[in-house]
């Protein structure tokens, strides 16, 4: 990248004391994107969104200003949902907008919400983020006192009321008809779509889904018009993005990057790369649900185009790196075991599928698989592909299917490995040519606790009786 | 709002043209070209679609997923693929995930033979299974409640039973635990799901996980037989489809017919089909004989019978209970008119009417269809709880109000389980139902008296007026602003009311009130609109047009010479030395008919008492003096009719037990030693005996009723009911007909429900609710009064 | 023979495992005139009802506001927001068992969520719970848990104590986080979320004085 410093329109600042407050925020020029918002139509706002080309910052990265042209024109009660529920693993992004500078957000919702016409409003954010939650709910005391949130906002025609609704606890609510669901005071089933949200979402109104970094980029591309906005990053991923960045990596935290730049930039010269004598073994570009790439992809630019390109996802923007020192198996089972605890039920591929893969998962690590089970492992990801109702399924099965594929000599060889220390192997061949290749050895930061004579060190699983609490 | 129509398009499934109403779901359109979709968690009768199962996924041409089948509407021109190697692969592995926690228990479980999941598994699963991890298990089974039991290991989470209680029946006491792959279907705390039609969602479930516990190891699917019938428990005659087994009715299943039952039942008529079998049910004849009921032969109980009815002649009174065909009631009115020269026989609880209000009340221009509650504008609920009285009217309302916007209003004198649903509820005082019509006709019309006439009723004249202006705003959209005060509705209003609007002596102030209010609402004539009454016996409509009235024969014509006694009369009668003999066909006084007390009198006095009943309910064991058994609905062959004039038949589903003889040979055989030959030999000559003595049933026949029976409304023969003449009505002013506000007990006591019924109280599994609806609860399960 | 344990069920609701007692009556809209709602409660729940369009969506709230007040949604405090929002406690259990914040049974005070999640997994989060776990032991008071992502990767590991994020946390740490939530005191100050700054070195235009500290050194 070049020396020049990247554009930061997000984090601006973002560690000024106060920045959370009304008084703060506004001396440093906040809410005046409103009020330019609010002296154009709603239809001229709309283009300039368009013009700004901003793909959905929470996963899907579906273009806003097209997502908002779908809703219909009328005088129904229409909503708009900002989708606060960051809970995609590796992602924190949005947490450090809301704590820090939550009236960017508020301030971005009322914007979205004029050039959608929607007059009800709702963040519904994750119940785990208190601090954060709070943060906003003082915000927005601030913003109904001060006139930008109520009736005839700044004079206007407008009118908008906002409620923050904090979650309590479920993944799935992040899906944007599960998130709809549970909102309306349902279990977070996610539903069929179509209907989309656009014509039947929240109460079955028309509604506008976002995600937060989305909504708080709004004001930015009002200050800055959208064609300027549309300057920065590459050509189909156009602006800024924030990337959470942890795992195996010096300094985890958020960055603001300009959409193209390499991930190996963002990896190493940002976030200082693994540790000292360590190498990327691989890496989620996405959040956990997207497939993993290897350190040959490092160089693949960080937008949504190279990624898919490449076999994978950008998703939330949030890289989780492992290192060389982890076994791939701990890895696949961490992910595994997330996805099952938050599959919602509903329909059968997720449920069965994330259950099956998590049991023939803990086989590998007992030591009573086969590689036989590989391939049936890596059928139940297929034929979970494309079934599921909603995007859960894919992505448990999208990530642990690239595992497999990717990393299918070091799960036969540690199927092997478990199985000869379990005593079900003690045939000579196949001893001597894994000694040679030096996989006999127990590889360092194993999770297994083997002992000689098969026994299994107790406690070491859960499953039994009363264990689903933890979820883990 | 009116039923939707549908133009027809074509769409290309695995190459053929099919064509099919628009918008119709593709698995349902891929039916009706001869392909099947395998489907679990889609029905339709619970609501919109919920893709939830994914085993219906099919290839629609332009879209890269596949889809499932039902939840896509077809659209002209779809082009559908269903038997690429991409949906094989798809149906396959859905079977695969649905058997991976799927118990082996198809040896021990109820279900199978007759068991969705087998048959989708041989027919679209891959055939072996790759799953050698362990199962996930569950304590099983499990009482749910005393009437079924559920076993968690089986269920594949299809969602079915959860969407009945919270969107059908509404109790929302069924539902989904936790979460992901150990969701599981329970109630809270350890509650018993008890409600009135929670025995739904046995037939519902597609595997064994919810069972009948009373059919629990009874028979497998290749012992049994189905027999279609229809249930005469209540006046909602649900179409039945009786599991025979040695001569046995082992359950009683749907058979939906969207007209009537809409392929529900309550659970009154799925499981009180073990009181068919139990001791206590009389299957000889019996006499008494020093004070005790003895069995002797027929020949016997027919003399003595006979002779009874002879020495008393025109003596005689004749009650005809619900549950009688109508067969049985045309052949007594024969016997009682004909044969014994006595006009005294009623076959309804709220006493006498005019000729003329009947014929005004049945009039087919008024008439409003079954189906009409659903799909009406707004339904009024007048002086009836349909969960009491009709259960499964219940679930159509809410089906109107839920998914087709149907606007409900309820008036009536205690809280209704409606209440929740309804726009508008208004209470009046007990007993003055025919006061309270004719203040909303007068609200309707803006008239002066409205006030004055609420008051009376003992309702708010306020909420009467509230009342006027909802149903005339019926068919507007909800922009348009109330200018309707005094014309009537655009929109079609079915008011569904309940028999006690015309009891006592209101009775005809009430049936006028009920006719300008049906002029009011603009309902003659208006297809989607009209009245609907809810008689208080089962086959009420039925024994009125065939004759079994005191003042009408049958097809409600004009009888020469006097009329006769009414049931209160016939009491009277019986009580003061007026009449002598009683005939109870089917009916049990002192269980069914108000004033007890002056019943008990009555039986006390009659010199002879001849009952044909099925229980020794205490009526009878007491005071009868000769007891033919009867049939019960599944033994009988005859004809019902429908509140909204369906003519339904029965057919023998089951052989009557012990010596019990079919109730029109019994009538036949004592018309004999009477001195009337009736001239008949079997039951569809009785038959064809009541049709070509009904005009308007006129070559009506037994196949022409069919399986789904035929509206008589709906036929030619129509054009021969005799219209009523305005002039002969009497007259009654409302005003004078009200009545001071009654302690609720005397009405209550008069006006059973019918989850209050011998059936229920003989049945073992249904003995938990008999207990509570002996105190006459109302069974609402919204919280009713407590006594 | 398998050492591969026999996956029960084990579910964290109560009476999963035990028939419906069938003495009880039908769990239909508890009745006010029979279910006592304390004043505070009842107001709390009324104020969420009149933010929403529809009464249903204040369900989270509400069951949120009864966890506060009984400590667990106990039958009881089910049936206490059941009777104000007028559905069925059935309903609410049924929303309730399928959110990991809200407990279906009675534990500790205070919650200790570990994330055992991916990020601080890799960073030693396994050893970090087992410890906390083992440390806080038997104690009523506690209600220590592995979660999910709770969105902290940052710090990894960490846990979030009553609401506040802490981390990166040591085995080491343990007694002291203990010691600080049994007596009261604000955890771990130092190593609390709140003050962190952000990562990105191009943020800020200026070091921001204040009780802002800079982000912890290290990472895994």
């Amino acid at each position: 990248m070049a020396a020049a410093a990247p554009p930061i329109l997000l984090f601006t600042d973002i560690d000024q004391p106060g920045l959370n407050t009304l008084d703060v925020y506004e001396r440093r020029g906040g809410y005046q994107a409103l009020r330019k918002a609010l002296a154009m139509t709603p239809e001229a706002v709309l283009e300039q969104l368009k013009a700004s080309g901003i793909r959905g910052r929470g996963g899907a990265g579906f273009a806003m200003g097209t997502k908002i042209s779908f809703l219909p024109k009328g005088s129904m009660d229409k909503y708009l949902v900002c989708n606060a529920d960051e809970s995609e693993p590796g992602t924190f992004k949005d947490r450090e907008l809301m704590q820090k500078t939550p009236h960017t957000l508020i301030e971005g919702i009322i914007i979205a919400s004029y050039a959608a016409g929607a007059n009800r409003s709702f963040i519904y954010i994750r119940g785990e983020y208190v601090l954060q939650a709070d943060m906003l709910d003082a915000a927005l005391h601030e913003a109904r006192n001060a006139g930008y949130i109520g009736e005839g906002i700044l004079g206007s025609e407008h009118s908008l009321s906002l409620v923050v609704h904090r979650g309590a606890g479920a993944y799935i609510c992040g899906e944007e008809t599960g998130l709809l669901d549970s909102l309306e005071g349902k279990r977070g089933n996610p539903r069929l779509k179509p209907p989309f949200p656009a014509n039947q979402g929240l109460y079955q109104g028309p509604t506008l889904i976002n995600n937060v970094e989305t909504l708080a980029t709004v004001p930015a591309i009002m200050e800055m018009g959208g064609e300027e906005y549309a300057k920065l990053g590459v050509e189909t991923s156009t602006g800024t993005k924030l990337v959470s960045v942890s795992g195996h990596v010096t300094r985890p935290g958020n960055y603001e990057i300009e959409l193209g730049i390499s991930s190996r930039e963002i990896i190493y010269g940002l976030a200082g790369g693994p540790p000292e004598g360590r190498q990327v073994k691989c890496w989620f570009p996405g959040g956990s649900s997207s497939p993993v790439l290897t350190a040959a992809d490092l160089d693949v630019p960080y937008d949504f185009n190279s990624l898919a390109q490449a076999g994978s996802m950008l998703g939330s923007g949030a890289i989780i790196v492992v290192d060389d020192a982890t076994p791939i198996l701990d890895v696949a089972m961490k992910v595994a075991k997330f996805y099952r605890h938050e599959s919602c039920g509903k329909c059968t591929p997720c449920r069965e599928g994330t259950n099956w893969t998590v049991k023939m998962l803990e086989r590998i690590e007992l030591g009573e698989a086969t590689p036989m089970d590989l391939e049936i492992m890596a059928s139940v990801q297929e034929h979970i592909i494309g079934n599921c109702l909603c995007v859960l399924g894919d992505a448990m099965a999208m990530p642990i299917g690239s595992m497999i594929a990717k990393f299918k000599d070091e799960f036969e060889a540690h199927i092997e490995r478990a199985r000869m220390s379990n005593g079900l192997n003690r045939a000579g061949v196949a001893d001597t040519a894994l000694a040679a290749q030096g996989a006999l050895e127990e590889p360092p930061g194993t999770l297994l606790a083997h002992q000689p004579g098969g026994e299994q060190a107790p406690g070491a699983h859960e499953g039994a009786p009363g264990t689903h609490r933890g979820g883990i | 709002m009116p039923r939707p129509e549908a133009r027809t398009i074509t769409f290309t499934i695995d190459g053929r043209e099919v064509q099919v109403p628009e918008n119709t779901m593709l698995v349902d359109a891929a039916a009706q070209g001869d392909v099947e979709i395998p489907v679990f968690c889609y029905e339709p009768k619970l609501g919109h679609p919920v893709g939830a199962c994914r085993m219906c996924l099919v290839e629609v041409e332009g879209i890269p997923k596949l889809q499932t089948g039902c939840s896509t509407p077809v659209k002209d021109g779809m082009v559908v693929y269903t038997q690429s190697e991409r949906v094989k692969t798809a149906q396959q592995s859905v079977v695969e995930f649905l058997l991976i926690n799927h118990p082996l228990d198809c040896p021990v479980c109820d279900k199978g033979g007759e068991c969705p999941l087998q048959d989708i598994t041989f027919g679209w699963g891959g055939g072996i299974s790759r799953f050698i991890e362990p199962k996930r298990h569950f304590v099983k089974p499990l009482e749910l409640s005393p009437l079924i039991a559920i076993d968690r290991e089986r269920c594949i989470l299809c969602y079915r039973c959860v969407r009945f209680s919270q969107e059908v029946a509404e109790d929302y006491q069924l539902v989904l635990l936790e979460r992901g792959a150990h969701s599981y279907v329970s109630t809270f705390d350890g509650h018993p799901y008890v409600a009135p039609f929670s025995g739904n969602i046995i037939e519902l479930c597609p595997v064994g996980a919810l069972t009948s516990r009373p059919y629990r190891f009874r028979a497998r699917p290749w012992d049994i037989e189905g027999a279609g019938s229809v249930c005469t428990l209540c006046p909602a005659q649900c179409n039945v489809t009786i599991t025979v087994r040695d001569e046995r009715a082992l359950r009683v299943l749907q058979r939906d017919n969207v007209e009537v039952d809409d392929g529900w039942l309550c659970d009154k008529g799925r499981f009180a089909y073990q009181s068919f079998h139990v001791d206590e049910r009389i299957t000889e004849p019996l006499i008494r004989d020093g004070g005790q009921l003895r069995p002797v032969s027929w020949e016997r109980a027919l003399e003595e019978a006979a002779a009874g009815l002879k020495r008393a002649g025109a003596q005689t009174g004749a009650i005809v209970g619900g549950q009688s065909t109508n067969e049985e009631g045309f052949l007594l009115s024969r016997l009682m008119r004909d044969g014994l020269g006595s006009p005294h026989l009623d076959s309804r609880r709220a006493g006498p009417l005019a000729l003329e209000h009947h014929r005004a009340l049945a009039d087919p221009k008024l008439q409003a269809r079954l189906s009409d509650l659903e799909f009406a504008h707004a339904v009024l609920v007048l002086d009836t709880e349909p969960v009491n009285d009709a259960p499964i009217l219940d679930l159509r309302l809410r089906k109107g109000v839920r998914q087709h916007g149907l606007k409900l209003a309820v008036a009536s004198p205690h809280p209704s389980s409606l209440d929740a649903n309804a726009a508008l509820s208004v209470r009046y005082t007990v007993g003055n139902g025919g006061v309270f019509a004719a203040a909303l006709s007068a609200a309707l019309s803006d008239g002066p008296d409205t006030e004055q006439l609420a008051r009376r009723a003992g309702a708010e004249p306020e909420a009467v007026r509230q009342l006027a202006a909802l149903l005339q705003g019926a068919g507007l959209s909800e922009d348009s602003t109330g200018e309707s005060a005094g014309e009537a509705p655009a929109g079609e209003v079915v008011v569904l009311w309940g028999e006690r609007l015309t009891a006592g002596p209101g009775g005809a102030a009430g049936v006028q009130a009920l006719l300008a209010l049906a002029d009011g609402l603009n309902v003659a004539d208006v297809d989607g609109a009209g009245l609907l009454e809810l008689p208080a016996a089962s086959n009420g409509r039925g024994l009125r047009e065939a004759g079994a009235l005191p003042n009408a024969g049958p097809g409600l014509s004009r009888l020469d010479g006097q009329a006769g006694r009414d049931t209160r009369a016939i009491a009277e009668g019986l009580a003061d030395g007026g009449l002598a003999a009683l005939y109870l066909l089917q009916s049990d006084p002192l269980r069914e008919l108000p004033d007890r007390e002056l019943w008990e009198r009555a039986l006390a006095g009659a010199s002879t008492v001849i009952a044909q009943a099925a229980f020794l309910t205490e009526g009878i064991l007491e005071h009868a003096n000769v007891v033919f058994p009867a049939e019960a609905y599944p033994e009988k062959e005859g004809t019902v009719v429908h509140p909204d004039g369906r003519m339904q038949r029965l057919r023998p589903a089951i052989a009557r037990p012990g010596s019990v003889r079919a109730g029109w040979q019994i009538l036949a055989e004592l018309a004999l030693r009477v001195g009337l030959d009736l001239d008949v030999l079997n039951g569809p000559m009785a038959s064809r005996q009541l049709f070509d003595s009904v005009p308007f049933y006129a070559g009506l026949t037994l196949e022409e009723i069919g399986g789904r029976g035929v509206r008589w409304q709906e036929r030619d023969a129509v054009l021969e009911f005799p219209a009523a003449s305005a002039e002969a009505a009497p007259e009654q002013s409302p005003a004078e007909a009200a009545q001071a506000p009654e302690e609720d007990a005397a009405d209550l006591a008069g006006w059973r429900s019918v989850w209050d019924a011998p059936e229920v109280e003989y049945s073992p599994a249904l003995e938990f609710l008999f207990p509570r609806e002996r105190a006459v609860l109302p069974l609402s399960y919204s919280g009713g009064e407590r006594i | 023979m398998t050492s591969v344990h026999r996956f029960e069920h084990g579910s964290r609701v109560p009476g999963w495992d035990l028939p419906a007692d069938l003495e009880k009556d039908p769990a239909e809209i508890p009745d006010p005139a029979t279910t006592a709602v304390p004043d505070d409660l009842r107001s709390e729940i009324e104020a969420h009802l009149a933010l929403y369009p529809d009464h249903r969506s204040a369900a989270l709230p509400a069951l949120a506001a009864a966890q506060r007040v009984h400590g667990w949604c106990s039958p009881e405090a089910i049936e206490q927001v059941a009777c104000v929002m007028r559905v069925t406690p059935a309903y609410l259990e049924s929303v309730a068992s399928f959110y990991d914040m809200l407990e279906t049974t009675p534990v500790g005070r205070h919650s200790v969520y570990v994330c055992t999640n991916i990020s601080c997994s890799l960073c030693g989060a396994d050893e970090l719970y087992a410890a906390v776990s083992d440390a806080a032991g038997d104690d009523p008071d506690f209600n220590v848990r592995a979660f999910e992502c709770l969105g902290a990767c940052d710090i990894a590991p960490m846990a979030s104590v009553d609401g506040v994020y802490v981390g990166p946390l040591t085995v080491a740490d343990v007694p002291q986080l203990l010691e600080d939530i049994r007596a009261g005191r604000p955890v771990l100050p130092e190593k609390q979320l709140a003050r962190r700054l952000v990562a990105d070195p191009n943020a800020n235009s200026q070091e921001w004085v204040g009780e802002n500290r800079s982000p912890a050194e290290g990472g895994a």
